[in-house]
């Protein structure tokens, strides 16, 4: 560092000013729609603490303060603390199983005097800090199988207790830390079943569990019959035994057994049994390609049946929430949240009703319109003016930050980076997904705009922990001029 | 590897994914909000409704610009559940303003709690105290919604004026498409006459279910306020009628001649009009409807009453235009006219009589002779065809017939045709058989209107306007063109004046109706006895006055009031004294009318407990 850099304010030097005036933009984008969702006409004191947005507003104020105070704190100290920051984060979700208060049946808050805090908020601060000085070792790599359950271990513990909360939505946040491990180079081997596991544990939910089965060794048989390309009859010859014999078997159980004799276990009997003859033909034939099929398909076949116990473990909302957005069954209480919200944004039209003027909102028709379906007030009394300005904002503040992860120096703060982008772009498509009807119903807020007062703080930190991050790199660019 | 350290697609996929993603989620909320047009209005009905704005129905005068018929406001009381206080309301006090029963109450806000966000109905027809009342209570979620009720001042004319009331299933289905279910429309009377004037023209707004002001109101059509109508009632004169006739079973009519107005119409027994709004209007029409003297029952235009001796005077005007009758022919009565075993019974006075005479003293006798020579006409050949023209005489007098006024359900009275009588005598009949229709008695039946129109046709010597009630309507320079038209007997004007003579005599020098005489206005009179053979005699008398230029005309007919002059005769010559002179000089001839018990009305009510 020069003597002029040491004189000079720090403060604002080297920090990204367009990620700044984004997050500005937005924040105030939400106050402003939290006032509209929550402002009453008939109030006496409308600056009174009583009202969302003063409460909003006190917030937006506390946020820039920490945002200050993280620009002028040197940015190595994440770095330094960042497992104890870890381990801080880990003990305040933990402290919600013994003292948090429950809101919508997650036990996930923590009551300070008329606050409501969520620690999860602030745990993901503390896991995106602790992902990224785990993988900033020298020695870690991701092809180490090591290394990965050291990750793994890392981002299940607070997962686990998001489950114990029964807070699953904020758990699944940490899911989206796979686009972040796919920036960091994470095999596509083990990108790709993840991706096939969580298709197939959606799909467990629609198909019937005999479908399912078909399906799974149908596609397999057809990948593996791909693979080796001149066993096209042998495969079908393996399918069609496959069947015949399964249904064989089947008729001669029910002769001989009579009743409780599934289809199901029988089919997945024969095929397992046949699995250990196509090992054998696999081993005999020098053909690995089929250990990876047989294998893939165990895995599958064994997930199907978690799919079940894991929906079984669910909040009875929860399950009802799932189902009516896969469209098993028609819940009207569980698709009202959502319809309504449709409603308020497909009545919004291209320039909306009118700042202040959106009827299903100023009627309180949308549920949550505040919090979660904020969206919604937007899109009600803004229109696509209003939705399309907001999900720009959010798209390039989201790419703002990966590339502030791409220009950095260090690994440390190119996974944090991208680690925010994740947590950010996870929210943004659930919350907006699910307020137009593209995804299920889950208590995750819009970052920024939605209103709660822990959340913006948290995503406030959050983010100017990586503005700060960036803001040493480029002050370090040879070629950073100082303005 | 490139600048920022990395293989170039870990970079450019994760880019390409955020890009998708925003561009998956700008697609759907674009297609949301610009493109499928499904959502706006499902939007709309949230919030919503199309509401129906009523207007306030036009309210009533009498001729002399006092109101008959005012618009009140009342109050609807409307809950709406969520704003309602979750630790209860004053039950106690609500039922206590309201006048409600609890379980009606607990309906009221378990439907106010299956919409709680609607305003639902709670309390209909509060007064402004009850209202003012509530405020003061002050319960969030509870308010109350204006609405007009009707209000009759002077508490007169129930049958007469009609009612407002809730439009029926089977009225729904036959009025036109202008009602809806919940629409109030007029039910009897002149309500119901001019619903199209007094009703107005609703308007229709879309409301907003949320805003509790009208501000927000979109208005799609202003409603037009019902029209305001000028009554040919004189209120004061229809008040001091039903008065005499209280206790009485029968009807007052009277008409202005030389326009058809009428002046009073006054059935009896009547009912409060205000009785049947508000409230107790279902139990208020219950009781009059389950009273065995009928008030609902409007005798003036619907009954079929005999009309007794006071239709000698259309024989005579039917003899005379013949020309079998000359006003100085006499013939003689002995207790009666006799012919065969046909007996026609009559009282003492000199005798032989000329018509005039036989007019004043109500002689039976010589009007047999008169409808004799009528229906034996060697003119028309057979006493049949002789009878058929008769018959047209009759009916050019508005007798058997509607007179086409204003009054909706108007009675057509009752005027046997020929083939009546062919049947009944199995085609052999002569003027004997029938003779009884000389005097106004058999199977004759006529309203009270038809009666007064009776009188006001002699007053105009030839002609009426078709009665009614309506002068003027607020808005229209004149009324229906059938009210202005001249309407002739088939018996020239010549003709009257002898009979008017005859009248005049009755009450002014030596008839049965002398009771009527007003010194200076030269009342003319026929007395009616109608033989009953269910009671006492009906008591019927009609009249005018003054004989030149006469102001009124009148008809006044008393169930079982024994002889005309006993009944009939005091109260016509009240009423005209009162029309005539604004006064009463005769207050003991109010206190007879008053007091006069006829005893025969017991039998109505022991008729209904059986």
């Amino acid at each position: 560092m020069t003597a002029r850099d040491r004189n000079s304010v720090r403060l604002f030097v080297g920090v990204d000013r367009v990620a700044i005036l984004l997050y500005v933009a937005l924040t105030l984008f939400g106050l402003a729609a939290i006032f509209s969702a929550s402002w009453n006409e008939t109030s006496d004191a409308p600056l009174s603490l009583d009202h969302n947005y003063m409460k909003q507003a006190m917030w937006l104020g506390l946020s820039w303060v920490a945002a200050i105070v993280i620009l002028l704190l040197d940015s190595s100290v994440w770095h330094k603390f960042a497992y104890y920051i870890y381990g801080f984060g880990i003990l305040a979700l933990l402290s919600t199983l013994a003292i948090g208060t429950t809101v919508n049946g997650a036990k996930a808050w923590i009551a300070i005097g008329g606050f409501r805090i969520q620690p999860m908020e602030f745990a993901k601060i503390a896991i995106a800090i602790a992902t990224a000085r785990m993988m900033s070792e020298y020695s870690f790599s991701l092809g180490k199988i090591g290394d990965l359950f050291r990750l793994a271990a890392l981002l299940m513990l607070p997962l686990g207790i998001a489950v114990l909360q029964n807070d699953l939505g904020s758990g699944l946040v940490l899911g989206s830390f796979l686009f972040m491990l796919y920036r960091e180079g994470l095999n596509n081997w083990i990108c790709v079943p993840i991706l096939f596991i969580a298709t197939l544990f959606i799909l467990s939910f629609v198909l019937t569990p005999v479908t399912l089965l078909v399906a799974l060794i149908t596609v397999f048989t057809l990948s593996a019959a791909m693979m080796m390309r001149d066993k096209w009859l042998l495969c079908l010859k393996y399918v069609a035994s496959l069947f015949l014999a399964s249904i064989l078997l089947y008729l001669v159980l029910c002769v001989a057994v009579g009743e409780g004799v599934s289809y199901y276990a029988t089919l997945f009997g024969v095929t397992l049994a046949s699995l250990v003859a196509v090992v054998v033909y696999a081993f005999r034939k020098s053909l690995r390609q089929l250990y990876v099929i047989v294998a893939l398909f165990f895995v599958s076949s064994m997930i199907m049946p978690t799919s079940d116990i894991v929906f079984s473990h669910l909040k009875e909302h929860q399950q009802k929430r799932i189902q009516s957005f896969l469209g098993l069954v028609s819940d009207p209480a569980a698709d009202y949240n959502v319809n309504k919200s449709k409603e308020a944004i497909g009545s919004g039209g291209l320039l909306g009703k009118g700042y202040l003027q959106g009827a299903l909102t100023r009627y309180r028709l949308v549920p949550e319109r505040h919090t979660d379906f904020i969206f919604s007030t937007i899109g009600e009394e803004l229109g696509f003016v209003g939705t399309l300005t907001i999900l720009l904002l959010l798209a390039a503040f989201i790419l703002r930050l990966m590339r502030m992860g791409d220009r950095q120096q260090e690994t440390f703060g190119r996974v944090y980076c991208y680690c925010v982008a994740s947590i950010l772009l996870f929210h943004v498509l659930i919350n907006i997904g699910m307020t137009i009807g593209l995804m299920p119903v889950m208590g995750i807020p819009l970052p920024f705009v939605s209103y709660g007062g822990s959340s913006l703080f948290a995503f406030t930190i959050m983010v100017f922990i990586a503005f700060s991050l960036d803001a040493s790199t480029r002050r370090e660019l040879p070629t950073y001029r100082y303005i | 590897m490139n600048e920022y350290g990395g293989n170039r697609w870990r970079i450019i996929i994760p880019r390409l994914l955020v890009l998708i993603i925003f561009g998956v989620l700008i697609l759907r909320v674009g297609y949301l909000q610009l493109i499928d047009s499904r959502y706006e209005s499902l939007a709309g009905d949230n919030y919503l409704r199309y509401v129906v704005k009523y207007p306030p129905r036009g309210e009533v005068f009498d001729r002399n610009g006092e109101y008959l018929v005012q618009s009140k406001i009342c109050y609807d009381l409307m809950a709406v559940w969520r704003d309602m206080p979750r630790s209860g309301v004053d039950t106690l006090r609500l039922l206590d303003i309201t006048g409600l029963t609890l379980p009606r109450l607990k309906n009221a806000l378990y439907e106010a709690r299956r919409s709680p966000r609607q305003g639902r109905l709670v309390a209909k027809y509060l007064s402004a105290e009850e209202k003012l009342q509530l405020d003061e209570l002050n319960i969030p979620g509870l308010y109350t919604v204006p609405r007009t009720v009707r209000q009759y001042p002077r508490k007169i004319g129930g049958n007469l004026l009609g009612s407002v009331g809730e439009i029926t299933d089977k009225m729904l289905k036959n009025s036109s498409e202008y009602y809806g279910i919940g629409d109030y429309i007029g039910t009897e009377g002149l309500e119901a006459a001019y619903e199209e004037e007094l009703r107005g023209v609703k308007g229709l707004v879309l409301h907003d279910l949320y805003a509790r002001d009208e501000a927000h109101d979109q208005i799609i059509n202003h409603p037009q306020p019902g029209k305001s109508i000028v009554c040919t009632i004189d209120a004061r004169l229809q008040a001091f009628a039903e008065d005499l006739m209280r206790g009485k079973v029968g009807a007052v009519v009277a008409i202005e001649p030389a326009t058809g107005e009428i002046l009073v119409m006054a059935s009896s027994p009547t009912f409060d009009p205000d009785e049947l709004v508000g409230r107790e209007r279902g139990n208020n029409y219950m009781r009059n409807l389950n009273n065995p003297r009928h008030p609902l029952f409007n005798r003036s235009v619907k009954s079929k009453y005999p009309p007794g001796s006071t239709f000698k005077l259309v024989n005579g005007l039917i003899g005379l235009q013949e020309g079998v009758l000359k006003p100085n022919y006499r013939y003689s009565c002995h207790n009666g006219y006799d012919y065969g075993k046909i007996h026609v019974g009559c009282h003492e006075h000199s005798s032989p009589l000329n018509l005039d005479y036989a007019i004043a003293t109500s002689c039976n006798a010589y009007f047999c002779y008169v409808f004799r020579n009528i229906l034996e006409n060697k003119k028309y050949g057979s006493v049949k065809d002789a009878y058929d023209v008769w018959c047209e005489y009759v009916e050019s007098f508005g007798f058997g017939r509607k007179l086409e006024s204003d009054f909706l359900g108007e009675g057509r009275g009752y005027v046997p045709d020929r083939a009546f009588y062919d049947k009944r005598y199995h085609k052999s009949w002569n003027a004997l058989t029938v003779l009884s229709l000389s005097i106004g008695q058999g199977e004759l039946g006529c309203t009270p209107l038809q009666l007064a129109n009776l009188a006001a046709t002699i007053a105009n010597r030839g002609y009426y306007y078709i009665p009614h009630i309506v002068r003027s309507i607020e808005g229209q320079d004149s009324l229906d063109a059938r009210f202005y038209r001249k309407n002739y007997t088939k018996v020239d004007a010549r003709h009257f004046e002898t009979i008017v003579h005859g009248m005049w005599r009755g009450v002014n020098v030596d008839g049965t109706c002398q009771g009527a005489k007003l010194d200076g206005w030269d009342v003319c009179g026929k007395t009616g006895t109608a033989q009953n053979p269910r009671g006492e005699d009906h008591s019927t008398f009609v009249s005018f006055a003054p004989r030149n230029n006469p102001k009124i005309a009148i008809a006044v007919y008393v169930e079982h009031g024994g002889f005309g002059a006993s009944m009939a005769v005091p109260i016509a010559s009240l009423v005209e004294e009162m029309y005539l002179t604004d006064s009463i000089t005769r207050p003991w001839l109010v206190d007879y009318v008053k007091q006069k018990q006829i005893n025969y009305y017991n039998a109505y009510d022991r008729k209904r407990q059986k």
